[in-house]
Formats: structure tokens, C-alpha cells, sequence
């Protein structure tokens, strides 16, 4: 198999070649200007290492596959056209409103928290471009009130002239009955023509969501059209790029669904957090090689700390209605969550309880922590990192950066030193433990609230900051395994290499399964399997419109289905996609019980309130050839590695200081085992093996972190 | 028993007296010792034992995080599970306790004034239940309760208490408490206006076992189901609190499984004077003295009076003194009465939500704080006063001190929050109740009640229908989804009510109107339950605007579905246009106050209300024209208010401002304003009066003297003012506003009655004469 995937992150363009058997993976300098060029210079870099030209490779491979951070970017900087909305009269602050809640969306427990202070972010589409139409449909797609086009027409010509220049419908009840969303767009193309220069894009909301909501439904479609020229553009000249240099299929784009799908067949909403959702699919595909089980990734960086779970049950968590920015939005992507700042969080002296705290400020990378000696004043994680003697002052970051001691005591000093009795050292021991142990509690909270325990994972831990701090965390959560996967800097572009195109379509439908009041089951089989018929060939569709078989489509349903009236549903797998028989509805609500159960206890369900399935999602996907790899643990037949040299670490919960073996990157070799208490630096990354742990590596470069059994302890 | 009498007996003899007393209670009813201490217990000798040793802040820092984590694990389960209304949208809150009762902790999200409430029956299980053999305390017990005067923000507010033990000993107390809604009170939805009685209230639930040593005692929630219009929430809602909070319970056996007991309890001990400590420490920073401010309600709910709610704080070092002595007295049969428990909640969520919100949430920041409230007042009224909207007086007591706070904080350095005007304060939303489309019998309130307007700050506008003061992340929701479950529609659903706005040279974030209408169902009906239709609910600061008035409007006898459908051009979406041109021929169009008790809707009846907005900052001279000009573009000023409000000249068409011409018409007005003032001493004399006019029906102090209480009472010849020290004035109840309407229906027939009869004689003398 020959592949190209690559992820264009904010600093970064990783690329990763698999080219029949050899894995190459590559970086370059992201080129914001134009994306073509950080992408050429990273291919040329793994071209290099197979010895041949951009174009051969190009001509070669199956696919190029894109993760990218462009619609994040673009959303953060505000760059895009000015949208123009119409919405159902009556509704013509839904947007600015944002359900109320959406000054806090985004930000942290604390800014959310200080109502005195809270301030919505400067509007997508301010009111001045938003324009009513008179009409109203139903719950159940009853017209009320018909649309009349004169009203429309009026509408449309007010917001040209105020200046749109991309327009988003978002009627009431939309996709229950889409009759007058379309009826805009008929009257608009009428009077302004998608064949003239100048023509403005129209986005129904309808057409971008299947979930009822009218405003994360119009928040979606004006976060799409406001990013849709930006990406359409930069995209298009990647794929021009492509096709200049040999490459003739069109590209292939990663969705934050799990999937990906050609350019044309993508909505801009799609890609965000594609390149975090890429690494949480490269952990599923490792754990399925790997039979690792129940798995959670985590990316901590300089600046973020995300995590991702890929349970062994094989339950895909979603947010169905997850922020963008700051922008609640319906869009069903795979469950991300940012615990922290990584290695950038700020540390501060905590007056209340006479302790430390660290975050929610960090430092960023500009000026990133004081030992960077770009101007920060205030210690970071990272300063206390280096305090505890884990890293290199002159090899982090490859030599690129040199830390600076001195500024990182002077910084932990200056906020410390009055209040805590403590040399620098053992603040910085205090500040090691605690972010371990908040991004512990961070990741326990994720796993149990789905009812999972956390002792049963098998940590993952890619970015900069993970191999650093992960035998801490996990040894807060119980976990006695962890693996710092091959490729681990180029994790998300891995990914992206082994993602099925897949495309997910749903459908708000109340179906009441067991109707408390009157105690009838539901029956009614065949408007059931039609409208999952209906998803399943808009699925099929979408993959054959790409050029794959019909055959070789596959669907997976979805149901979310509550108790009684609860509002927050639970997503459950169907084991059949068709009900034929009330015994099936049993079996549905059965699958439902137990997930339910396992979730929030035995015992907490609520039959007896009625079930009811309040959406139907079908996920249609064609399963591409994957990159397959030994990533199998150790057998345990290791030598020890031979250390470089040694000097005083310190590590919470051991007194004073412990003369740590420090390993080069030529103890990572296969075979090899490094035991805790170690440091091993890499140009890429720093390894600790806190005391009682170890590390052994596996193929392609995987480093496990173990934890040392009583009796592994005993014999040491 | 006198003095007198008991010092006839000997010690012994005392024993006997006591031991019989105590053996022959009637009734267990709210215990004064417990409901009138806001503060947390003494240290046990146990605590005492464990803080006197070395203590290692971090290692404590750390068990309160997972602390935490865990109640906020048992949060998002509620949030996620939650069957109430109250539960989707955050009304709701987690907490654990030390064994004697404290609350130390509650989750990060949610309402947090249940930090300053939930103590209360934990208390009262406690001293009544654990020794008491028909009931006692065990492992696997849970309690609930929802009865304010044992200690709750309001009734409809229901908890889940479960006892914690370890290795055999009480070692602490867990809970999970939803906004249920539905309490089988006298109207759907829990909050009834209407109210009359303690007994109209709903299902009043003092703190009784329902769950027994594992198992939900069946009998029990029976009854509970019995007793309200949902049983299917109140069965569905009873375990979604009890699963949370028996996974709170969990954490909390883990932690101390691995952490120690000792630990566990010097950790929540060590909070709770941690936040004290910094709560002394905050206070100090302020300026002593005393600050003043008076705010008035005008409803009752049922009628419109004037209930004054004064309130003087005073800084003295490191405590700070409440005093809400003056306010009006408890009416009788009113429901906006509020506990003492229930009116400390809004003075609380005030300091834990306004100034201090990075301060973890905890019962001991109350502890410096002494408040004072006259017996009787409607901030503290007797257990024998309708509750059912006690909102109206906890809304007060959180306005007050809002209010008096931002200038405490104003000229203070540390501030932990912005200097704010005061944020709307009422519910205007619908209550409902009725049959759905899905032939589901159900009672409960409209999310809109989370887009309360923000208030203005220092240094910004206020926001827009953001929160309600009491929640943070509220969610006003989504229509779409709402009408899925409820069988009507908000045909006006988010507008922003144009000029309505707490003008300043910031001005208060607005509201929004809101129009409803009932379809497809066969009983259907509407409640509003909110005062401020003719007295602003709010102040500005500092030159800014109070908040508009807002009454309720209805359009009676008309189906507004069938004008949309076959003639939709007599409908507008637009409140305004709807009351003033009265498009619907045979439609009766009406404003009320927003006191609306609950009232069965025909297909169609239109139900119009507006959300709030938040009272302004400053001189509205003094606010950028362009900025003025924006919201005419956007829409929410008429050109008439910029220029009659904010005195900014310009065109109409094209909405630019005339510089020069604004400058001049401020100036003019600034010259204005000195030719209308009066030195201060004429002003009073011009404006004070010994008492409140004779013809308002006026409740409260007047003036500065705190120490007399005027109020109307009825009598059987009418409306009678009487002015007394508060603990001898009568016992004050109110006619129902529909006996006098029918009386004064009654006079006026009778009146032409006589007036016909006169009519008669006359013509029956002019015939005889001809």
C-alpha cells in the first residue's frame, strides 16, 4: 500500500508515507500564506528518506489524505465573509441571544462562573444582518403560516444591500418539513442567479443538520458559510498542488465525524478538530492491532491537553452539540475533551487553601514559560519540569530552545516564595503533582460519568508533554500500562491514514418506544426501517458520488433514546438495522437498559417513565485498506539500556533528591528496557520513568511505560 | 411552662418535666435553633484533635479537588438524566457535608445559593431522626425533603440526602437537589401565585426516609406520586437524585480509602475555615460603614400594592451587618412570603455569584455575616404563610444587596468581579399546565425564565437576556424541542423588545418578548408569576435607568392559528403592533399586572410577556452616540428614544449622527436638568410626607424609621392603615381580588339599579302627570 496522510496543524504540517511496508513520517514549518508549500517541503523531506522524486510518489499513492486546523484558525482570527441570515419571524434574536448561555461557551468553570463579568464574543452575524420572514410550521411539519414570496424577496434584497455576502436560512421546523427553506432558495435563485459573477452562496440549514434546535442548527450553518470561501480556497490550491505534481484522484478531506470524504462532498464544519479527531482515530486502530482494550488518548502539547476514548466495547462518544470557538453547534463529532493548558499552564500561589494551583492561564508559547527566556514571568509546568531536573536544558525541543534554570527559579520564587516556606525545588514538586493529579481527575471524571473505570484503560500518550508527565497521571487513575505510540509526533497524520470515508446523516424523529400513559409498544415497523432506509441511501449516495461500489458500503445505526422526558439522550448501537417484530423493539429497549445501567448504576433506569428514541443516525462507510503494523507490547525479553549518565531528579512522594539515570534517544531501540527512576531525551520528547515504572520498546518505535508488579519491585 | 413555675421544681423533679416533654412532642415542625443559624458548627473535638496536629495544605487541597470532581461527576449525571425542566437547564446542585451537618462543598456548576440552604434538614435529620428508634440513620438510608421551612430555596426544589458511613461511623453527609417543577400545589408548575394557605402550596415534604437500607421504599413514593400532577417525574426524578448521589457516595468511600478518615475530615473541616478566613479577609478590604438602599415590589401577585424591602449593610472590620428591618409584613394569605433560610439564599447568591464568584461555594462564608430581619416580615415570615412564590422575596433580598454592593466595591482595589448595576430580578416567563399532545398530563415553567438581562457594568453594556442572577450557563433553550413535548407554540419567541431598556451611559442588557398560544390540546392553560408592572423591578446605578415596567397582554377569543392560516395578513409578529392596532375583529384585548394566577387557554388565545432587562450605569448624557445609533440600526431603539432619551441628534433616514447638534442638545439638557433641581433641604421638604398617601395600599417602613411598619389591612368595612412596631401589628390578609371585583360589579349594578328605578319612577310620574 503506498499513502500519503497528513495533518496541517498551527505550527506544524506532520506528514506520514506508507509506502508497501516502510513508514516514513516527516514535519515542516506549517506555510499559512499558502499551504502547498509547508506540504511540499514535509513530503519532500520523507521523499528524501525513500529516495525518490515528489512527483514519482505522488503518481503512486492511493490517496492523500488532509486533517487540518484551517477552520479553527480562520474562526479565531475572524476571517470570512459577512453572513446574512433569515429566520422565521419571531426569531430574529435566537442568534445574538445564544440560548442565553452563549457568553460562557468556551471559556473555563471560572469565566463562566463571574456573571458580573461575562460578555458574549463579537457576533458572526450581528443583528443588522439578520432579516424575518413571515411563517410558521409546527413540531410535526404542520404549516401554520405559509411563506409568501414577495416577503422573501424583500428580505433577500435588504441583506444584499446591507452587504451579505454569503446567506444562511435557518426556518422553525425546518427539517421536519423543509418545504419553505427550499422555497427561499427557489425565490433567491430566481432573482440572483448562481451562474452570475458575484453570486452569493446559499446554506439551508436543513441541509446541514438533521437535528431539531433551531439555533445550533443556524449556529452551524452560519459557522459553515462563514468559513466556507476560506476553505474552499485554500483547500482547492492544495488540490491543485496535488494534481501539478502527478497526483490524479481527488483528496481526500478528514471529517471530526471519524471519517472522511472527498472535497466535494465536505461542509467546512466538518473539518475542525479533524487533526485531534485523526489521533483519536489512530489510537482505535492501534488498540484493534495492538489488542490494547479500553484506550484513552491523550495529547498533551505545550499549549493543550486533550483526551479521547476508545473503549474496547467499540461505543463511538460523540458530541452531537459540541463548541466550536465559542459556538454551540449540531454537528455530530467524536467526543474531545481539553483538560488543561499541558505544559504552558501557569502555576500560582493559591491564598485560599495555602497551596498550589495550576491553570486555567497559561503561558502559551508566546512568551511560553520563564526558562524559555522569551519574556514570561510567571512559572509554568514546564519551568517546574525543569526545576525537577527532567529536562535537558540544552537538548529540549532539539536544541531549538535552552532552557534557562535560573529564570524558572526566579519565577516560581517570585510567586511562591512569600507565601510557602519551600526552596524552589520542592514547589516545583508540588506544582509535578498537581497538575498530575488534575489532569488525572480531569480524565477519571471523562471515563466514569460513561461508566467506565479508569484502572481498566491502557493510557495513550502522544504530543510533546505526554511522555513527561503520563506515569504520574496514570498512577493517580490506577493504570498500569501506558503506551507512547509509534509515530507519536506525527500521531494525527497516522491517523488520518487509516480513516474510513464514512459519512453520518441523521434525523430528529420522536418515536415513542414504550408510551407510559397508555402502555402500548411501538408498532410501527415499517415508518421505522423507512427512515433508515432513507439515511442509508443519503449515506450511499454520498460514498458513490466519490466512486466507491454500492456494494461495499456498510452502515452502522445509531439510536438516541432517553427515559420518560429527559432532554440529554444516550446513543445507542442497534444490533439489527430494521425492526421486524415487537421482539426486536425488546431487544432495542434491552441494549438501552443495559448501556444505561452500566453508565449511571444498576438500578437507575426508568422504564416505567417510557422510552423514547428521539433521533435515528446511520453512519455509512466504506473500510479502506489500513496501514497495518506490529504494535504488539514487549514479550519482556529486554536488556537494560545503558545509560549516558545521571544527575538529581526529585519526584513527589519520594524524599529529597534521586540520582536518575538520563538515557539518549539509543535506549528506545527494540529489546531495550530503561528503569524508573530515568530520564530518556529524544530530539522530540522527553521520557520519565517516575520510580516503580519502566519502559521497554516495541516495534516501530512504541515505547511502553509499565509499572513495576510488588513482586518486579521486590526483586529491584 | 412560666419561669415562675418551673423554678417550683427540683432537679430532679425537672428530669421528669423535661424526659415527659420531650416524650410527648405533637409534631416536629421547623426547629427555631436550627432555622435561625446561617453559620457552621463548632469544631468537634475530633476536628479539633485532627487540625491541632501538622497539616499539609496540599495534600488537603488535593482530597477537596476530588471532592469536588465527584460532586461534579454526580452533576453532569443529573443534568444528563434529569426528566425536570429545571434539570436540562442546570437548576440543580450537588454537595457533601461533614457528619454534623455543614455543607462544605457543592458542585461547580449550578445554582449555587443551595450553598447557603441545603445545612437545614440535614440538621434536623440529625438532631430528630438518628436517635429516633421508629426511624434512625443507616447505611443505605436517603432522605428527602422539599419543604422550604425545614430549609430550601422553594418547594418545588426537591433533595436527596444520603448518610455517608465508614468503617461504621457517620463520617459525612452527600446530596443531589433538581428544580422539580410540579409539587401538587393549588396551580401546575410548583410556584403558585395563587396561593392562600401553607396548605395551597403543594406537597410539603419535611425531611422523611425513602429509601431504606438500600431499597426505595415503594408505599412511600406512591404517596409522592399521589400527590402531584406528575407522577412520572416525580418517580422518574426521585431516582435520577438518588443514583447521583449514590455515586457522590462512592467517590467520597474511595477517597477515604485511600486518603485515611482523618484526613477526609480535616479536609472538609479545613475548607470551611479556609473560606471563612478569606471571606474575613475580603471584608476587611472594604470601607466600613453603613450602606443603604430601599427597593419596592408592587404586586403581591395577586394584586398591586407597594412592599418595601430596605436593607443597610454595615462594614465593621471583618463582619458585615444585614439589616432587612423595615420590610412589609407577612400577608397571610399571600404567596410571595419568604423564610429566613429562603431570603438569606438571594443575599447569598449576591456574594457567591456576583462578587466573590471565584470563592469556593461553602456554608461558612455566611459565618461573618450577621442578618437581621423583623419576626413576622415577609423576608421571615411564620410557618403559617403561603411560600408558593417566596422567589418574589429571595429575588429581593439578592437585588438589595446587589445593589448596595457594587457601591461597597466601587472604590475598593480588589474586586473579584466587575462593579455592576442590578440584574434583572422576575421570572417573567409562563407556567404551565395541562395535556399534551402525546395525552400527558404535565405542570411546569418555560426556560425563558434563564434570559434575564444582564445589568450594566463600569466599564460595559450590559448582556442581552444572558442568565438568570441565580445560574450561571442557564440555557433559555431551544423551541424546536420544546414544542416537541408541549402542545404550544411561542409565536413570537425571540424579539427584542424595542426600547425597553435600562438607559444609561451603559446601558442594561434587554429582553425579549414572547408570545404564546395553546394548539392541539384539550385542556390547556397559562400562569405568570412575576411583580414590576407598574414599579420598575430594578434600580440603575449611579445615574443609570431602572428597568422598564412590563405587564402581561392578552388577546381573548380569537384562535390566532386560524388568523394565520386564512389571513395572515392580520397577524404580525410583533407585540406592539398587535395591542395597539387590534387587528382580530370580536377579539378582547387586555393588560394585566404579571400576577396571573392559572387560567385555561382556548386553541389560539394569545399570551404576550417580555424578559427583562438590566438596570443601567450612569448619566445617559454621557453614552456614545455611535453606539446609540447602533442599536436604532439593530433595531432596538426607536429614533424617538435616541433622541428624547439620549439626546443624539440625527437623520432619521440615514441614521448619522450630528455631532455639533448632539453636543447642544445635551448641553441644553445638563442646563435643564439645574433649572429643574432643588437644593436638597427644599426637595425634602417638597417630598417627604409623615406617611405613606392614604389611598396606597403600602406595606413596610417609611422613611428612615425602620422601627414602625404602615400597612393596609382589611377589615370588615374595608381597607384600614395601620402603623405598629412589626411584632404588634395584626395579622395582615387580603381580600381575593376577584370578591372585590364582584363586589364592586355589585355596587355598580346596584347603583344602576337605583338609577333605573329612579329613571322609572320619574317617566311612571311624568306618564301619571300626562
Amino acid at each position: 500500500m503506498k499513502r500519503i496522510s497528513v495533518d496541517i496543524g498551527g505550527t506544524f504540517t506532520d506528514c506520514f508515507v506508507a509506502w508497501d511496508g516502510r513508514y516514513i513520517q516527516a514535519k515542516a514549518l506549517t506555510t499559512h500564506h499558502n499551504l502547498s508549500q509547508g506540504f511540499n517541503e514535509a513530503l519532500d523531506h520523507a521523499c528524501t528518506t525513500l529516495n525518490l522524486g515528489r512527483d514519482d510518489v505522488l503518481r503512486e499513492v492511493d490517496s492523500v489524505r488532509y486533517a487540518t486546523t484551517l477552520g479553527t484558525n480562520a474562526l479565531i482570527e475572524r476571517r470570512g465573509p459577512q453572513v446574512g441570515l433569515i429566520v422565521t419571524a419571531g426569531f430574529e434574536a435566537t442568534i445574538p441571544l445564544s440560548r442565553g448561555r452563549g457568553y460562557g461557551e468556551g471559556l473555563d468553570e471560572l469565566a463562566r462562573n463571574d456573571m458580573s463579568s461575562g460578555t458574549r464574543p463579537e457576533p458572526l452575524v450581528p443583528q443588522t444582518l439578520i432579516r424575518s420572514v413571515a411563517e410558521r410550521v409546527d413540531y410535526s411539519g404542520t404549516v401554520l403560516m405559509e411563506l409568501g414570496r414577495d416577503d422573501v424577496r424583500q428580505a433577500l434584497r435588504e441583506l444584499i444591500d446591507a452587504g451579505a455576502e454569503a446567506l444562511v436560512v435557518c426556518l422553525t421546523n425546518a427539517i421536519e418539513n423543509p418545504a419553505h427553506e427550499l422555497r427561499v432558495q427557489e425565490v433567491f435563485l430566481s432573482e440572483y442567479p448562481a451562474h452570475q459573477l458575484g453570486a452569493v452562496p446559499m446554506l439551508l440549514s436543513h441541509q446541514l443538520s438533521g437535528r431539531k434546535g433551531e439555533y445550533v442548527r443556524a449556529t452551524s450553518a452560519i459557522v459553515d458559510g462563514f468559513l466556507h470561501a476560506t476553505m474552499y480556497y485554500a483547500l482547492s490550491e492544495l488540490e491543485q498542488n496535488l494534481r501539478e505534481h502527478g497526483y490524479p484522484r481527488p483528496m481526500l478531506i478528514i471529517h471530526n465525524s471519524g471519517g472522511m470524504a472527498q472535497l466535494n462532498s465536505t461542509d467546512a464544519l466538518q473539518t475542525i478538530h479533524s487533526g485531534p479527531v485523526a489521533g483519536i482515530s489512530a489510537s482505535e486502530h492501534l488498540a484493534g492491532q495492538a489488542s490494547l482494550g479500553n484506550v484513552v488518548a491523550t495529547d498533551m502539547g505545550g499549549t493543550s491537553f486533550d483526551i479521547g476514548l476508545v473503549p474496547a466495547d467499540g461505543v463511538k462518544h460523540y458530541d452531537f452539540m459540541p463548541v466550536i470557538d465559542r459556538w454551540l453547534v449540531s454537528v455530530p463529532m467524536i467526543h474531545l475533551v481539553t483538560l488543561g493548558a499541558g505544559g504552558g499552564s501557569i502555576a500560582s500561589y493559591d491564598r485560599l487553601h495555602q497551596s498550589v494551583k495550576v491553570g486555567p492561564r497559561s503561558a502559551g508559547s508566546d512568551p511560553g514559560p520563564a526558562c524559555y527566556d522569551r519574556g514570561g514571568l510567571l512559572p509554568t509546568v514546564t519551568d517546574a519540569d525543569l526545576l525537577l531536573g527532567y529536562l535537558t536544558p540544552e537538548r529540549y525541543a532539539g536544541g531549538q530552545i535552552k532552557l534557562n534554570r535560573a529564570r524558572a527559579e526566579f519565577a516560581v520564587d517570585e510567586e511562591f516564595g512569600d507565601h510557602l516556606d519551600l526552596d524552589p525545588v520542592e514547589v516545583a514538586r508540588l506544582i509535578k503533582a498537581e497538575v498530575d493529579e488534575q489532569m488525572a481527575n480531569g480524565m477519571a471524571k471523562e471515563l466514569r460519568i460513561r461508566g467506565y473505570l479508569p484502572e481498566e484503560f491502557t493510557m495513550l500518550a502522544y504530543g510533546g508533554n505526554g511522555p513527561l508527565h503520563c506515569c504520574g497521571i496514570a498512577a493517580h487513575l490506577g493504570m498500569d500500562k501506558i503506551l507512547a505510540p509509534p509515530y507519536s509526533s506525527v500521531f494525527s497524520a497516522l491517523g488520518a491514514g487509516n480513516m474510513p470515508q464514512l459519512h453520518i446523516h441523521e434525523r430528529s424523529v420522536p418515536l415513542i418506544l414504550f408510551d407510559a400513559t397508555s402502555r402500548a409498544m411501538f408498532t410501527d415497523f415499517g415508518r421505522f426501517n423507512a427512515i433508515v432506509a432513507e439515511l442509508e441511501a443519503k449515506g450511499r449516495a454520498d460514498l458513490e458520488r466519490q466512486g466507491l461500489p454500492a456494494a461495499a458500503v456498510r452502515h452502522r445505526l445509531e439510536l438516541d433514546m432517553r427515559y420518560g422526558n429527559q432532554l440529554v439522550t444516550m446513543a445507542v448501537v442497534a444490533r439489527r438495522t430494521r425492526l421486524e417484530s415487537i421482539r426486536d423493539v425488546v431487544d432495542l429497549m434491552q441494549v438501552f437498559s443495559e448501556d444505561y445501567g452500566r453508565r449511571f448504576g444498576e438500578g437507575s433506569q426508568s422504564p416505567e417513565a417510557g422510552i423514547r428514541v428521539t433521533a435515528l443516525r446511520v453512519a455509512s462507510y466504506v473500510q479502506g485498506e489500513t496501514i497495518e503494523f506490529d504494535a504488539s507490547p514487549p514479550d519482556g525479553r529486554t536488556t537494560a539500556a545503558h545509560p549516558a549518565g545521571s544527575r538529581r531528579c526529585f519526584f513527589p512522594g519520594t524524599e529529597g533528591p534521586v540520582e536518575t539515570a538520563v538515557f539518549d534517544e539509543s535506549a528506545l531501540e527494540p529489546g531495550l528496557a530503561v528503569h524508573g527512576p530515568a530520564v530518556v531525551t529524544t530530539p522530540t520528547t522527553t521520557y520519565l520513568v517516575q520510580p516503580g515504572w519502566r519502559i521497554e520498546t516495541g516495534a516501530h518505535g512504541a515505547i511502553w511505560f509499565l509499572a513495576n508488579s510488588p513482586e518486579q519491585e521486590d526483586r529491584r | 411552662m412560666s419561669d415562675a413555675a418551673a423554678a417550683q421544681f427540683t432537679p430532679e423533679e425537672q428530669e421528669w418535666v423535661d424526659a415527659f416533654l420531650a416524650g410527648t412532642t405533637l409534631f416536629l415542625g421547623p426547629d427555631p435553633e436550627i432555622m435561625n443559624n446561617h453559620r457552621m458548627a463548632p469544631r468537634t473535638a475530633d476536628e479539633d484533635r485532627l487540625l491541632s496536629g501538622p497539616v499539609d495544605a496540599n495534600d488537603l487541597d488535593r482530597v477537596r479537588k476530588r471532592i469536588v470532581a465527584g460532586l461534579d461527576e454526580a452533576f453532569e449525571m443529573m443534568e444528563q438524566t434529569g426528566a425536570a425542566p429545571g434539570a436540562k437547564w442546570g437548576d440543580l446542585t450537588s454537595a457533601v457535608y461533614s457528619a454534623s451537618g455543614d455543607l462544605i462543598h457543592i458542585s461547580t456548576g449550578g445554582v449555587l445559593a443551595f450553598a447557603s440552604v441545603l445545612h437545614y434538614p440535614v440538621r434536623f435529620i440529625n438532631k430528630y431522626w438518628t436517635g429516633d428508634p421508629s426511624v434512625g440513620v443507616h447505611d443505605g438510608d436517603a432522605f428527602i425533603h422539599n419543604d422550604a421551612r425545614y430549609g430550601n430555596i422553594h418547594n418545588t426544589d426537591q433533595s436527596m440526602i444520603v448518610p455517608v458511613f465508614y468503617d461504621g461511623e457517620l463520617i459525612a453527609w452527600v446530596a443531589t437537589i433538581i428544580h422539580e417543577g410540579e409539587n401538587g400545589a393549588k396551580e401546575p408548575g410548583g410556584m403558585p401565585s395563587s396561593s392562600e394557605s401553607a396548605y395551597d402550596d403543594g406537597i410539603r415534604m419535611s425531611p422523611f426516609k425513602i429509601v431504606e437500607r438500600g431499597v426505595i421504599r415503594r408505599d412511600v413514593l406512591t404517596f409522592l406520586q399521589n400527590s402531584v400532577r406528575e407522577p412520572k417525574l416525580q418517580y422518574q426524578d426521585l431516582k435520577v437524585k438518588l443514583y447521583s448521589a449514590l455515586r457522590i457516595k462512592e467517590r467520597v468511600l474511595a477517597l477515604v480509602e485511600e486518603v485515611g478518615r482523618d484526613a477526609f475530615i480535616v479536609s472538609l473541616r479545613k475548607s470551611l475555615e479556609d473560606i471563612e478566613a478569606e471571606a474575613r479577609r475580603r471584608i476587611s478590604a472594604l470601607a466600613d460603614g453603613t450602606y443603604r438602599v430601599n427597593f419596592f415590589s408592587d404586586s403581591t401577585l395577586r394584586e398591586n400594592v407597594l412592599l418595601k424591602y430596605p436593607c443597610a449593610i454595615t462594614v465593621k472590620g471583618d463582619e458585615l451587618t444585614v439589616d432587612w428591618r423595615g420590610a412589609a409584613p407577612q400577608i397571610m394569605n399571600r404567596a410571595f412570603n419568604s423564610t429566613l433560610g429562603s431570603s438569606k439564599c438571594g443575599m447569598n447568591q449576591a456574594f457567591l455569584g456576583f462578587f466573590w464568584p471565584d470563592l469556593p461555594r461553602g456554608i461558612s462564608v455566611m459565618n461573618p455575616i450577621e442578618v437581621l430581619a423583623d419576626e413576622g416580615s415577609c423576608v421571615n415570615p411564620g410557618n403559617d404563610a403561603p411560600l408558593g412564590q417566596s422567589l418574589q422575596g429571595i429575588f429581593k433580598t439578592f437585588g438589595v444587596t446587589q445593589a448596595l454592593f457594587a457601591k461597597m466595591q466601587y472604590s475598593c482595589p480588589e474586586k473579584y468581579g466587575s462593579v455592576i448595576a442590578p440584574w434583572f430580578n422576575q421570572i417573567n416567563t409562563f407556567l404551565f399546565g395541562g395535556v399534551t399532545q402525546h395525552g400527558e398530563f404535565v405542570g411546569n415553567v418555560c426556560a425563558d425564565l434563564n434570559g434575564m438581562g444582564g445589568g450594566a457594568r463600569a466599564h460595559r453594556d450590559g448582556e442581552h437576556s444572558m442568565a438568570p442572577f441565580f445560574a450561571a450557563m442557564a440555557d433559555i433553550g431551544e423551541q424546536e424541542i420544546i414544542e416537541d413535548d408541549v402542545p404550544f407554540l411561542q409565536l413570537i419567541s425571540k424579539k427584542i423588545k424595542r426600547d425597553a431598556q435600562g438607559f444609561g451611559k451603559h446601558r442594561g442588557g434587554m429582553g425579549y418578548e414572547i408570545a404564546v398560544a395553546a394548539r392541539g390540546t384539550p385542556l390547556w392553560g397559562f400562569a405568570t408569576v412575576s411583580s414590576g408592572s407598574k414599579f420598575p423591578a430594578i434600580p440603575g446605578l449611579f445615574g443609570g435607568y431602572g428597568c422598564p415596567t412590563y405587564p402581561l397582554a392578552k388577546i381573548k377569543g380569537v384562535n390566532a392559528f386560524e388568523q394565520m392560516k386564512d389571513a395572515p395578513e392580520t397577524w404580525s409578529f410583533d407585540y406592539e403592533t398587535l395591542m395597539n392596532s387590534r387587528p382580530f375583529a370580536g377579539a378582547r384585548y387586555s393588560t394585566h399586572h404579571m400576577g396571573m394566577g392559572f387560567e385555561l387557554a382556548e386553541e389560539g388565545e394569545v399570551y404576550m410577556i417580555c424578559q427583562g432587562a438590566g438596570g443601567g450605569y450612569g448619566d445617559v448624557l454621557e453614552r456614545d452616540p455611535e453606539a446609540v445609533m447602533a442599536e436604532v440600526e439593530a433595531g432596538y431603539l426607536t429614533s424617538e428614544a435616541a433622541r428624547e432619551i439620549y439626546f443624539v441628534v440625527h437623520d432619521p433616514a440615514t441614521l448619522a449622527v450630528d455631532t455639533t447638534g448632539t453636543e447642544a442638545a445635551r448641553a441644553a439638557e445638563r442646563q435643564a436638568r439645574l433649572r429643574r433641581g432643588r437644593p436638597y433641604t427644599e426637595f425634602v421638604k417638597l417630598w417627604v410626607t409623615p406617611e405613606p398617601p392614604a389611598h396606597l395600599p403600602y406595606y413596610g417602613s417609611w422613611g428612615d424609621d425602620n422601627g414602625i411598619i404602615h400597612a393596609t389591612a382589611w377589615t370588615t368595612h374595608g381597607p384600614v392603615r395601620v402603623a405598629a412596631p412589626a411584632n404588634q401589628l395584626p395579622q395582615i390578609f387580603l381580600p381575593d381580588p376577584n370578591v372585590i371585583a364582584l363586589a364592586t360589579k355589585q355596587a355598580r349594578i346596584a347603583e344602576l339599579e337605583t338609577r333605573v328605578n329612579e329613571l322609572e319612577g320619574g317617566m311612571s310620574r311624568l306618564l301619571e302627570g300626562s
